[in-house]
C-alpha cells in the first residue's frame, strides 16, 4: 500500500478555504485538473455517500463517493470507485486546521492505495504532484485573484 | 469543559522540532516560563506515567503526568496532577505535523479541563498566550522565524 501526504500554509482564514473546500463537487471551479463535475442523483454535495463524477481536461472520467464530511473538523474523506488510472482501494482525506497565531490555515491532504506492481513511485508522485500540489497551488492563485478582483 | 487551542509554525522541520520538545523533562531548557523541573522517583523522561516536578520562573510548582508520547506521530500528551491553577482534569497535548512544502512545521499545542465558569476566561487567555503561545514564540526565535 502506498501513502502520499502532501501540506502546506495558505494565508487565508480557516473558515475562508473550508467554503471552498467543503463543496465536494466544486473541485471544477479551483483545481486546474478537473474540467467539469456533477453530483449523481441530483443529491446535496454535502450528503455523506454521494458520488461526484467528473471529467478531466483530457476527458478520463472518475467517480469519487463522499465517506465524512465534518464542519466541526473541518476535514472530508473520499473514495475512487472508478478510474482509468489504476489506483486501487484509494481513500483520501483532506483536513483543515488554524493556524491561530497568523490567522492562516494549515491543510493536509493524503491518501492510501494500491497500485499494479512497479508503478508505486510513478503513481505516488501523480497523485502527491499533479492533484495534490497542484491543488495547493491552485487554491493560493484562487484567493490572489480574488483579492484582486 | 473549557478548551484552549493555540497553533503556529515553525520554521524548521518537524524532527528537529521534536529534537528540542521531545523530553518530558526539558521543558527548561526551551520553555521560557519554566526555571526547573525533575521527573520524580528518577524515572526515564519517556517512560509512559512518569511524573514531572517543576518550578515556574514566578516560583509556583507544577506535577504533570505523561500520558502518551509518540515519535511516529510526534505528539505528547500530559496531565497535571497538582498546580495553583483553579482547575481540575486538565489534559493537554503538543503535536508537530510536518509540512511537506518547505523546510518547516505546524505545531498545535491544546487542553482541556474543568473550572468554574467565573474562572474560564482568564484560564483560558493565560494558558493559551503564557504557556502555549510563549512557547512557540519561543521555538521560532529559537529556530528563526
Amino acid at each position: 500500500m502506498v501513502k502520499v501526504v502532501r501540506s502546506t500554509i495558505l494565508e487565508e482564514p480557516v473558515d475562508a478555504v473550508w467554503e471552498v473546500l467543503r463543496d465536494f463537487n466544486g473541485h471544477d471551479t479551483w483545481h486546474p485538473a478537473i474540467a467539469t463535475s456533477q453530483i449523481e442523483r441530483g443529491e446535496s454535495s454535502d450528503r455523506v455517500g454521494c458520488v461526484r463524477r467528473f471529467k478531466l481536461n483530457d476527458g478520463a472520467e472518475l467517480r469519487e463517493q463522499l465517506l465524512t464530511l465534518s464542519d466541526a473538523e473541518t476535514a472530508y474523506s473520499y473514495c475512487l470507485l472508478d478510474t482509468p488510472v489504476p489506483l486501487f482501494n484509494y481513500v483520501s482525506h483532506v483536513r483543515l486546521l488554524p493556524v491561530t497565531d497568523g490567522d492562516h490555515t494549515f491543510w493536509q491532504w493524503e491518501s492510501r492505495f494500491d497500485t499494479p506492481r512497479g508503478r508505486e513511485k510513478e503513481l505516488a508522485e501523480l497523485v502527491g504532484e499533479s492533484i495534490y500540489g497542484d491543488g495547493f497551488t491552485a487554491i493560493r492563485n484562487h484567493f490572489q485573484e480574488r483579492a484582486v478582483a | 469543559m473549557a478548551r484552549v487551542f493555540v497553533s503556529s509554525v515553525i520554521n524548521a522541520p518537524a524532527a528537529k522540532v521534536w529534537e528540542r520538545v521531545r523530553d518530558f523533562n526539558g521543558l527548561p531548557n526551551w520553555h521560557p516560563r519554566i526555571r526547573d523541573s525533575r521527573i520524580e522517583d528518577a524515572l526515564p523522561s519517556d517512560k509512559i506515567g512518569c511524573i514531572r516536578n517543576f518550578n515556574l520562573q514566578n516560583g509556583d510548582n507544577i506535577r504533570e503526568q505523561l500520558l502518551g508520547m509518540s515519535d511516529y506521530d510526534l505528539f505528547c500528551s500530559y496531565a497535571i496532577l497538582e498546580s495553583p491553577m483553579p482547575l481540575t482534569d486538565y489534559v493537554a497535548t503538543l503535536r508537530l505535523t510536518p509540512i511537506t512544502d518547505g523546510e518547516r512545521c505546524f505545531a498545535e499545542w491544546s487542553a482541556e479541563f474543568e473550572c468554574s465558569p467565573d474562572d474560564e476566561s482568564d484560564l483560558v487567555s493565560g494558558i493559551g498566550t503564557n504557556v502555549f503561545q510563549g512557547g512557540f514564540d519561543a521555538l521560532k526565535r529559537h529556530f528563526g522565524g
